[in-house]
């Protein structure tokens, strides 16, 4: 069930009613129901599997808590059996292609892949992960089965995230708050804002985006292959952020707050602040979960330290998909991570001789480096992105196959995203005079409105339909 | 021996102003406003265990657990009792 479907949003307007008329005492088990019922609509069969995570998870954590030495021992038993689901579920095809003539073995993990990958599975891998390590740090203590399972199947954020925490959404889970008029108008501006960014601003672009990288497609020009890395970048920025404001917006209907993903990343001054700015439930879980416990063991010593982040970045692509694109887009990252670290290291050894020149330096090389690690992460092949490459940077070959349409519009989308900022300032310093308590005109005329044209606008546009790039993650 | 509390917050100031390169004020959140990344983090620590002389195991550890001055100075004091 697509967030951008009539059928989810008839879903969500009577799950949202229903769950607002029971007595509280009712609603973890009627948004357990609701959720079993959502994942069940995708893949009825798969449903078992984050079920089977939940239950191993309270039993795991039983044993950590009642037996705290032993607690390592059955978090690293439980990441092992976590990770080889989703390598047995996610990757037993890309595994299968690139060991085949030495591990017989992953041809009997291939036949997972006829049963299809579970909703969500890179999502709520991560979310289990992070519940047996808090558990074992004692950031949180034993959870109920049924939390835990309403937990791993929460319907708002179940396809693609935002990666929740146990720890920060599980005491939300009594659902004791009394209704309040702002959780449903909170919610609705954060979905109908998404409904628009996906289908006006992401679709559109995501029509040039795969006529350009789609596998008959001739090599571009120049100017073609910059249109297409630039229109391919803000066409994942406003697709995932549109699925990700449109998963905050549902929780906030259920008066429930789940983290940001997005903080206008293409403004990031260096690539360390892209990875504040971009996918932050997955940033966060990466520097916590994973590059802070292997890096701190080389805490003092440089060359372990840069490597394990190209490493850690690499596996970050890898978590994207089973392909060798991701990986290369995820070690691009990674290099530029390291390179920024090492004039960082330099400037501040050189303390005084460096100017401001070299910060709005590192502004365009983090933006021309994000664009081109796009490239591999949308085009097919590796050898589809080097002829991109080439043209972008090597090799000058004049001409378009693109009307000015392609260009304008991409032109006036990134418009929008070097003023974001700004509108979302301006917007928030209105909805903040108008009053988020009471009725005034605010609520009475212009949501609605808004509300209607958003809609409107949200219709018009649906005619390139197509899915969220990362729900197929 | 553990340092008392006061050295420790010192050595957490003096460590974080270095990295930040401003003296650090005492409520604000160096990890989650962004103003000390990941692998400054791990600096920190370094720092940190230079100035106090002791070894400080991460493995218990999250970044968040270095968010602000007080809870430097929490962290430190539990890892060090955990480990005594």
């Amino acid at each position: 069930m697509r967030f951008d479907s009539s059928l989810y949003l008839i879903f969500l307007a009577v799950a949202v009613t229903v769950f607002w008329l029971i007595p509280a005492r009712l609603r973890c088990i009627f948004v357990l129901v609701a959720s079993a019922a959502f994942y069940a609509a995708s893949s009825l069969f798969l449903i078992s599997v984050p079920i089977a995570v939940a239950g191993l998870l309270y039993l795991f954590s039983r044993k950590i808590v009642a037996v705290p030495d032993n607690g390592k021992f059955w978090v690293r038993m439980g990441i092992g059996i976590l990770v080889a689901q989703l390598l047995m579920f996610k990757y037993s095809g890309f595994l299968l292609q690139n060991v085949e003539q030495v591990v017989t073995a992953a041809r009997h993990l291939n036949r997972c892949e006829k049963f299809g990958v579970p909703l969500g599975i890179s999502f709520f891998t991560f979310e289990a992960i992070s519940y047996l390590v808090d558990v074992r740090q004692k950031r949180i203590g034993r959870v109920s089965f049924i939390d835990l399972c309403i937990f791993m199947l929460f319907w708002p954020s179940v396809v693609a995230g935002p990666i929740l925490r146990a720890r920060e959404i599980v005491p939300q889970l009594r659902f004791r708050t009394n209704f309040e008029a702002h959780f449903i108008f909170g919610g609705l501006d954060r979905i109908i804002w998404g409904l628009v960014q996906k289908n006006v601003l992401a679709n559109t672009l995501g029509v040039w985006v795969d006529r350009g990288f789609s596998a008959r497609a001739m090599t571009p020009s120049t100017f073609d292959s910059w249109l297409l890395a630039v229109a391919f970048a803000l066409q994942i920025y406003f697709d995932f952020a549109a699925y990700s404001s449109i998963a905050i917006g549902a929780a906030r209907l259920l008066g429930i707050t789940i983290p940001e993903n997005f903080r206008q990343p293409y403004h990031a001054a260096t690539p360390a602040e892209f990875w504040s700015r971009w996918h932050m439930s997955l940033s966060r879980w990466i520097r916590d979960y994973l590059f802070f416990p292997i890096s701190a063991r080389y805490k003092s010593a440089a060359l372990p330290l840069y490597l394990s982040l190209i490493g850690v970045m690499g596996l970050v692509g890898l978590w994207h998909g089973a392909g060798w694109t991701f990986v290369v887009w995820g070690l691009i990252h990674g290099i530029l991570l390291v390179l920024y670290r090492v004039y960082g290291t330099v400037a501040q050894s050189q303390a005084g001789s460096f100017t401001k020149a070299p910060r709005e330096v590192w502004r365009v090389l983090t933006l021309v480096g994000v664009l081109a690690a796009w490239v591999p992460f949308r085009a097919s092949t590796l050898a589809k992105a080097f002829s991109f490459w080439s043209r972008m940077f090597m090799h000058f070959v004049a001409g378009t196959s693109y009307g000015m349409t392609a260009y304008v519009f991409t032109a006036a989308a990134v418009l929008f995203c070097i003023i974001e900022p700004w509108l979302a300032g301006k917007f928030s310093a209105a909805d903040m005079k108008l009053g988020t308590h009471g009725l005034n005109w605010g609520r009475i005329v212009l949501r609605p409105v808004a509300y209607c044209l958003g809609l409107l606008l949200f219709m018009i546009f649906d005619q390139q339909s197509a899915q969220f790039i990362y729900s197929k993650f | 021996m553990l340092p008392n509390r006061n050295i420790i917050r010192n050595a957490a100031f003096e460590a974080a102003s270095e990295i930040v390169r401003q003296p650090v004020k005492d409520d604000v959140r160096l990890i989650s406003s962004g103003m000390i990344d990941s692998l400054s983090v791990l600096r920190l620590i370094t720092l940190i265990e230079k100035k106090l002389n002791v070894t400080i195991p991460t493995e218990t550890l999250q970044p968040e657990d270095f968010d602000d001055l007080d809870l430097i100075v929490e962290t430190v004091e539990r890892v060090a009792k955990a480990g005594s």
